[in-house]
């Protein structure tokens, strides 16, 4: 960690010195655009990177920040700390307004409605020359700082202040609960919105901030270039941006700067046919000997680096075959793509991640977080909230004759269920039998055909899946919807995303409000993976997890809910003798809480020990209730599930 | 005609089969019984290519077929009746009974009579002819239940796997499912027949393997199984 | 582009019709334009709806293959004099094979690992590569497409429609009934309809889908270079004609609803009579917009389209 803050330090310091050595406004000029594309990059890659959208639109935002401070600057006079701001804001209300509808679909969706939100912009931009004097362009000066004029280096220094602060607070959003939330709805949208997080709020606000950083990006360009005018914020600029994050390197800020380099670098290096050539063959001769490396050590196959090998010794034979490149950069361009799209998914920074812990089988990013883990004590406090409700007896949750019908398919035929308060009832019936779709019914995922469903005397039909879930109601799949790819301990997090109510600003400055709420949530998460013992897995990919500590896992993010009703959709399957015994302690500890559970389940052992009483579902329809034992005798059960004498 | 042994397969890293072998003699049904969640699923989609086995190998007659895609597969013979019928819900019943026999149609199977072979479906389910022109997707689950097993007989099979025939259907229909099946046992039709409904499939099969967990805990000639109490066991627990 | 061209002419005759008192008349004439505009678009958002519904993709660079139809018809037109109608299964074939490049190099890849951005990404990036190699072979000028019959305008109900306008809906109408048709009666057209509904389910029929997958690209970049050769005598041809072409499609696929036939045909003649209108009326730079706003406003109020139908999600 030390030699990270010292090469962070240093990097800051050759950052603001640079103009001071180089003394050449070109070059200054260069590593400004790079600085200024960085932040909009840090923006694109919330969007891309972690909550994984296609965003073809940021250019748009981008002329929209720069239109905002030219057109601020040339009819209002504005100075530099009213067209900041003014940029940031109006370029993230923008934002939203696009992606209030355009998020209501999923993918290939959001690309193409991106893309025609750039075009749109660029066409307003172009026709409305009465608001930004249309295809003849703004002109700005540098900004006026206490009345005297920037020079080159001292605006080199506010965009180097700027695009720290931006980075300051990227950096600071994605390691709180709202960066977990974004990598959570990627993850699995459905445990999201039942953990209380509401996919489509948060892919909102994900797009949101990621346009105030292209409206803030925008904002410098304009005063860096001095000129804008329309055909700069056209598609191919966002195609570039998003490039650059793949190219970079998902969800890692050196990973946008990198991107950034590139696609700066990338024109200079296209229009030059000699640097194309020495750039190429470099390119070649080390992925050569990468290749060589990497077989020696049978870290991958021959056919596996067959094709990337042609393709970049292919394009350094091409390099040489060409006179002159400029025709045919597109193309070139185009194939980049394609190989980054195919073969360096983690970008940059990925791969040599990736390469770094393959080669030395370590990985820098445990090791760091095992750090970060011996100064979390778990909280002395219950980590099992007691139900809020704890009226001894009386219905909890009432199911009123509902049907839930698909196309000619009645997967549940006027169930009527009652669950009293602080039992543990059990559903259980064949394959088939609805017991699933009752779930889904019961935590808004289904809405009813007909009937009803009422929860603490509040009927729950029609609500969406994260109110109900805030509202005490809280689950487990059957087919595990753990976020595989965040940790342990960081699933339970979100499941405890309800315990925060700092906002944004609380979050960029780490204020005491949200630094509080987030080492309460930790303590507490930890708590209770304790309870489900799974404390020394805490760092652990879910989707690295044994199958059994999986479900478990499910269990207590569900817990983090602090639910009243806990719905568990066959816990025990897959799980070994010795883990159903952890299980119905689990269970049992669940219920001294006063919470109330439904389970759904198979294996007998469980039902029998566990529930108070159990209803049985055959064909979508109720066929008996009561205790436990009644139930196993009761030969209409029998008849269900072995079948019948017939045939 | 179908040889399973040892076969290993799963999702990622959980695995659900542990090393399950089972045959089906030509001529004959055997079932393969087992409670939700025993991997009964899973078995059928390693062997009708849906999934890749982990390890283990699957026969076909004399042909290896693990690892084949699932054309392929039928292809070579093995008709699939799949778990939750999947008919082609946009199309009619009678084109859905077509596509059955896509490979004959398209040369890689005998072609034979199919005209002759699609009004023999349409006699034994009478249900489906008299709806041969109404689309798949509005029947009811019964009758998707009949199309689904009659686009399998479609396709002149060496073998028919048929996955959960009786999965959500009233009790009449799945008498009139296992009547079917008894049916085409008598023509000498070669099935292997996944259930969760134990007594009504050891009715008809005349071999039957118990699954439980991943792995065969019972197995033997159908009716010695009916009062096997370790099929009891696999499906309510100890106490019966 | 064609509207500039033909609606300039045109508004100089009609001011002096105006000066007659006969305003009706510009308004068929735009309608007419925009039906057969308006059928481009439906034949191409067709060849999305294709690709989509066996795959669950499509090719962002459609507009790019409708490009080189019309570019390579033009060299077998213009410069080996082969006849228009001879010209147009050759182009057919072209644009098969260009689409079946597209699935192997760009789709194939990404439905392997599952990866959405990955198609979205490469059928951009090969789009951005045959239109920069279009520019090398045919030159960044825009060109006339001879046109194969009379250019002079007939008139049905007092407007004045060109031939080739009508050839264009008639194509693309036939176009669109032919691959209806052959969906419905040959056996390999029920196998393409099978894959989209169920693609597993049609696998263990025995069908290859992903041959079928293979073949939906391969047609569906037939019926756009089909549109090309179409559109392209009522326009300019040049390496930058497909772009904002794919993109409007695009729009009339989402209107008219992924999976309806009869919603993009809708849909298409909303948007190209849009277009022509508010290309006349308010100034030509706007032209693109009311599509591309009306394209917002579906997606904010019906996602499913116009025509669609929701689906029914599972856990």
């Amino acid at each position: 960690m030390k030699i990270k803050q010292v090469l962070l330090i240093a990097a800051i310091v050759a950052l603001i010195g640079f103009p001071l050595v180089i003394d050449n406004p070109y070059y200054i000029h260069l590593v400004e655009t790079i600085l200024i594309y960085a932040v909009l990059l840090f923006g694109l890659d919330i969007v891309v990177g972690y909550t994984g959208q296609v965003s073809l639109g940021h250019a748009g935002l981008f002329g929209i920040g720069s239109y905002v401070a030219g057109v601020l600057f040339m009819k209002l006079g504005m100075p530099i700390w009213v067209t900041i701001p003014a940029a940031i804001t109006i370029t993230a209300l923008f934002g939203g307004l696009l992606a209030l509808p355009a998020l209501k679909v999923i993918g290939p969706y959001l690309a193409m409605v991106t893309l025609a939100f750039g075009t749109i912009i660029q066409i307003l931009i172009n026709e409305m020359s009465f608001l930004t004097e249309g295809p003849v362009g703004i002109k700005i000066p540098k900004p006026s700082i206490f009345g005297t004029v920037a020079t080159e280096d001292q605006y080199y220094w506010i965009v180097c202040v700027l695009m720290l602060l931006s980075l300051l607070v990227v950096h600071r959003i994605m390691k709180s609960h709202l960066g977990r939330a974004f990598e959570a709805l990627r993850d699995s949208p459905v445990a999201c919105d039942c953990m209380g997080v509401s996919v489509y709020r948060y892919k909102v606000y994900a797009f949101v901030i990621s346009a105030g950083f292209a409206g803030l990006a925008g904002c410098m360009y304009a005063y860096s270039e001095q000129y804008i005018s329309p055909n700069t914020y056209v598609i191919e600029l966002s195609i570039l941006f998003l490039l650059a994050v793949i190219m970079g390197g998902r969800k890692s800020r050196i990973g946008a700067i990198l991107g950034s380099f590139i696609i700066v670098m990338l024109p200079k290096l296209l229009d030059d046919i000699v640097l194309f050539r020495m750039v190429a063959v470099v390119l070649a001769v080390l992925f050569i000997i990468l290749s060589l490396v990497s077989l020696s050590k049978k870290l991958t196959t021959v056919r596996k680096v067959s094709i990337p090998l042609a393709g970049i010794v292919g394009l350094a034979a091409f390099s040489f075959w060409l006179e002159n490149i400029t025709d045919w950069r597109l193309t070139i361009f185009g194939f980049m793509i394609l190989l980054v799209v195919y073969y360096l998914q983690d970008g940059i920074v990925g791969f040599v991640r990736n390469y770094y812990a393959a080669l030395t089988g370590k990985s820098a990013q445990a090791a760091r977080d095992a750090q970060a883990l011996l100064q979390i004590k778990p909280s002395g406090k219950d980590v099992i909230h007691a139900a809020s409700d704890t009226t001894k007896g009386g219905t909890l949750l009432s199911v009123k004759s509902v049907l839930m019908q698909f196309g000619g398919l009645k997967a549940l035929n006027n169930v009527d269920l009652t669950i009293e308060r602080g039992t543990i009832h059990g559903l259980i019936g064949p394959n088939g039998s609805g017991k699933s779709t009752m779930m889904n019914v019961l935590t808004g995922i289904y809405v009813p055909t007909a009937g009803d469903v009422v929860y603490s005397s509040n009927s729950v039909v029609g609500k969406t899946s994260s109110e109900i879930a805030l509202s005490g109601i809280a689950r487990t799949f059957q087919n595990v919807q753990l976020f595989g790819e965040m940790t342990a301990l960081e699933n339970i997090l979100v499941g405890l995303h309800h315990t925060f109510h700092s906002s944004l600003l609380d979050v960029s400055l780490h204020l005491p409000k949200y630094t509080n709420e987030e080492s309460a949530a930790r303590a507490r998460a930890m708590g209770l993976l304790q309870f489900v013992g799974l404390e020394s897995l805490a760092n652990e990919e879910a989707r690295n997890l044994p199958y059994g500590k999986q479900r478990v896992l499910e269990i207590a993010r569900a817990l983090a809910l602090d639910p009243n009703l806990l719905l568990l959709d066959e816990p025990a399957a897959g799980l070994t003798a010795p883990d159903i015994k952890d299980l119905l302690v689990i269970i049992q500890k669940i219920r001294e809480h006063g919470i109330t559970i439904i389970l759904i389940e198979h294996h007998m052992d469980v039902v029998m020990a566990a529930c108070d009483k159990v209803s049985v579902l055959d064909f979508g329809q109720k066929i008996a209730e009561g205790k436990p034992a009644e139930v196993q005798a009761d030969e209409k059960v029998i008849e269900a599930y072995l079948g019948g004498q017939s045939a | 005609m179908l040889a399973i042994n040892n076969l290993e397969a799963g999702y990622g890293k959980v695995k659900v089969l542990h090393g399950i072998s089972i045959q089906v003699p030509k001529g004959q049904v055997v079932t393969l019984i087992g409670s939700n969640g025993a991997g009964k699923t899973t078995t059928m989609r390693a062997v009708t290519g849906m999934i890749k086995p982990t390890a283990g190998e699957i026969k076909l007659g004399t042909t290896s077929i693990e690892g084949f895609d699932s054309y392929q597969i039928a292809r070579l013979g093995l008709a699939h009746s799949p778990e939750g019928r999947r008919v082609f819900s946009t199309m009619t019943v009678t084109d859905n009974l077509i596509l059955g026999a896509y490979p004959r149609l398209t040369r890689s199977r005998p072609k034979g009579d199919i005209k002759g072979d699609l009004d023999r479906a349409l006699e034994l389910f009478p249900r489906l002819k008299e709806r041969r022109d109404q689309l798949a997707g509005t029947l009811s689950g019964g009758e998707q239940q009949m199309l689904a097993m009659a686009r399998a007989i479609m396709l002149n099979p060496e073998i028919i796997l048929l996955d959960e025939p009786s999965m959500g259907l009233a009790p009449i229909l799945v008498d009139e499912v296992f009547r079917i099946i008894a049916r085409l046992k008598s023509e000498g039709i070669t099935m292997l027949l996944v259930e969760q409904f134990a007594a009504a499939a050891l009715n008809v099969a005349d071999y039957g393997y118990v699954l439980e967990n991943g792995r065969i805990t019972a197995h033997g000639p159908a009716d010695k199984l009916k009062n096997d109490p370790a099929v009891k066991a696999a499906y309510l627990g100890g106490s019966h | 582009m064609r509207g500039v061209f033909n609606i300039k002419v045109r508004a100089q005759f009609h001011s002096l019709f105006l000066s007659l008192g006969l305003p009706m008349e510009i308004l068929l004439q735009l309608v007419f334009s925009g039906i057969s505009l308006g059928m481009i678009y439906a034949v191409i958002a067709f060849g999305y709806q294709l690709t989509f519904a066996t795959s669950g993709t499509l090719n962002f660079g459609q507009g790019e293959a409708l490009m080189l139809g019309a570019l390579v018809g033009l060299t077998l037109a213009d410069t080996l004099g082969i006849n228009y109608w001879l010209m147009i299964p050759v182009v057919c074939v072209f644009g098969a094979i260009q689409g079946g490049l597209v699935e192997l190099i760009g789709v194939r890849p990404a439905i392997k690992i599952k990866s959405e951005f990955g198609w979205i990404m490469s059928t951009i990036a090969l789009g951005i590569i045959f239109k920069n190699v279009a520019e090398n072979i045919w030159g960044r000028d825009d060109m006339r497409f001879p046109s194969p019959i009379d250019d002079e305008p007939i008139k049905i109900l007092g407007a004045n429609v060109l031939p080739m306008e009508l050839v264009v809906i008639g194509g693309a109408l036939a176009m669109m009934l032919l691959v209806e048709l052959f969906n419905r009666k040959s056996i390999y057209g029920k196998a393409v309809v099978a894959t989209a509904n169920d693609r597993d389910a049609a696998g263990l029929m025995g069908i290859n889908t992903g041959l079928v997958i293979t073949f939906s690209y391969a047609l569906s970049s037939l019926t756009a270079a089909f549109a090309g050769v179409l559109v392209a005598p009522l326009t300019l041809t040049g390496a930058t004609m497909g772009a904002a072409l794919g993109l409007k499609a695009f729009a009339v696929a989402i209107i008219g609803g992924l999976s309806s036939g009869m919603g993009i045909i809708v849909g298409g003649l909303i948007l190209g009579i849009a277009e022509t209108t508010t290309g006349f009326y308010l100034s030509t730079g706007y032209k693109d917009v009311p599509g591309l706003i009306l394209l917002l406003l579906v997606l904010a109020i019906k996602p499913a389209g116009l025509f669609g139908k929701s689906a029914i999600k599972k856990v």
